[in-house]
């Protein structure tokens, strides 16, 4: 019997770089759900509202429906036209149910959006429309802030690009909120879209505080934030350039200036030379 | 206010769909005037000329909070109940400032009709109360000053 213990077999180089993939890519996700949970604050505000309408309306439709039951059969026994007072109870509850109608458009739309956002099954490329991510993420984003920012798009028709779909949900997500939290009190932000050769261009150009000539050259890094705890990860834009630049083959910069905004380049590829794995 | 004039309530939030369901309610249930208000300028501009025993309001709305409006409110009009009926987003700011603005209740979207008629009935109630006895300081201190002139007359008359 042999005591010496079997040597450790030394995993190889290959197996690493999976596990240090594997561990980027469990990172990316964690930030994804992170961010979803920043936004659900913004979301459930934007839910509780119409919700709230479509409870009260449906109490006040069964109320009338009981009075105007009432009033109905008073009529008939006195073989009489329906009273005013009918009438004015119809014509309200057909004011509640076109509310209720836009009220449920408004939550289905937050939820489609959520489903689109939030989508984990889009790992492949595929060809995407661009103003489509960016509409939808607006829409996300727009929910924490609509009230105190206003959103500026100028979309430049664009063709379909080579992209993975659920990861530049993310970068936009990522560059919107941070646009958002920079202004403090009221402000705007500008999205705008340009084909550039074979790239297109977004600028998200924010109105906000600007950023710090001495944070500029570290706001890619991982694990650098100027966020209070709880309202940033140090993760956003790390994970944002890997995306745009590793994973797409893009770019990302931009210009800023204190006291009067930042506006973010991202410049992505029509078309992917490379077809390889999202990175993270 | 006439203490046997209509209640007035005011409904204040850029929902347009939240005023319209609360109107229906308010207007089903009881014989209140309700007053509706997307813009929170112009609801602090009605303030400034017609009362209202209370003034609903969200937190969230563009140019103005709903803190902002009831602290015109309490300026224009500090008798009048204040309520804030607000989201979830909003709570810990709203929280903050509660006590500078002396809030009558603080209610949360989707909001319970009964709770909102209850604190509303409530709200109206107190308003008058506090007019009414604000009436009476005043008859009071009118009283009062009275039997100060009287009692300096007196004493002229008399020393």
């Amino acid at each position: 019997m042999n005591d010496q213990p079997e040597p450790a077999v030394k995993p190889s180089r290959q197996d690493l770089l999976e596990q240090l993939e594997s561990a980027h890519q469990r990172l990316a996700e964690a930030h994804k759900m992170a961010s979803i949970g920043r936004l659900s604050a913004g979301i459930v505000h934007e839910i509780n509202t119409p919700i709230g309408s479509i409870f009260s309306n449906n109490e006040v439709i069964l109320r009338s429906l009981e009075v105007l039951k009432k009033l109905l059969a008073e009529s008939c026994a006195a073989s009489v036209a329906p009273s005013q007072e009918a009438m004015e109870i119809i014509e309200t509850m057909a004011t509640l149910a076109a509310v209720d109608k836009i009220a449920c458009e408004r939550i289905s739309g937050v939820i489609r959006s959520l489903k689109t956002f939030s989508r984990v099954d889009d790992r492949d490329i595929r060809k995407a429309c661009l103003e489509g991510i960016i509409r939808n993420t607006l829409k996300l984003t727009g929910t924490i802030f609509r009230r105190r920012i206003a959103v500026e798009t100028h979309f430049e028709e664009l063709p379909e690009i080579e992209c993975y779909p659920g990861l530049l949900n993310q970068v936009f997500a990522n560059l919107l909120v941070n646009a958002g939290q920079a202004i403090e009190g009221e402000g705007k932000i500008t999205v705008t879209t340009r084909r550039e050769n074979d790239f297109v261009h977004v600028s998200i150009a924010d109105t906000g505080k600007g950023i710090k000539p001495e944070d500029r050259g570290r706001i890619f890094a991982r694990g650098f934030t100027t966020k209070p705890i709880g309202e940033g990860t140090g993760l956003g834009l790390a994970i944002t350039r890997e995306i745009v630049e590793d994973t797409h083959g893009g770019s990302i910069d931009f210009e800023s200036e204190p006291g009067m905004g930042t506006t973010f380049h991202v410049r992505l590829p029509i078309t992917q030379t490379r077809k390889s794995s999202p990175a993270s | 206010m006439d203490k046997n004039e209509q209640p007035a309530v005011m409904i204040v939030d850029d929902e347009e769909m939240v005023i319209t369901s609360i109107r229906a309610f308010l207007r089903l249930e009881t014989e209140y005037a309700v007053h509706g208000f997307t813009s929170p300028e112009d609801a602090a501009r009605q303030l400034e000329t017609n009362p209202v025993d209370v003034i609903v309001t969200d937190y969230l709305m563009p140019k103005m909070n709903g803190i902002q409006l009831l602290g015109k409110a309490k300026n224009l009009q500090p008798e009048a109940a204040r309520v804030l009926l607000t989201g979830h987003a909003d709570k810990q700011s709203a929280i903050q400032a509660i006590n500078e603005i002396g809030l009558y209740q603080y209610l949360e979207k989707p909001w319970d009709n009964a709770q909102l008629l209850l604190v509303i009935q409530g709200a109206i109630e107190r308003t008058r109360l506090l007019r009414t006895l604000r009436d009476k300081i005043s008859e009071l201190d009118a009283a009062h000053s009275n039997l100060k002139d009287v009692q300096t007359r007196l004493l002229r008359a008399f020393l």
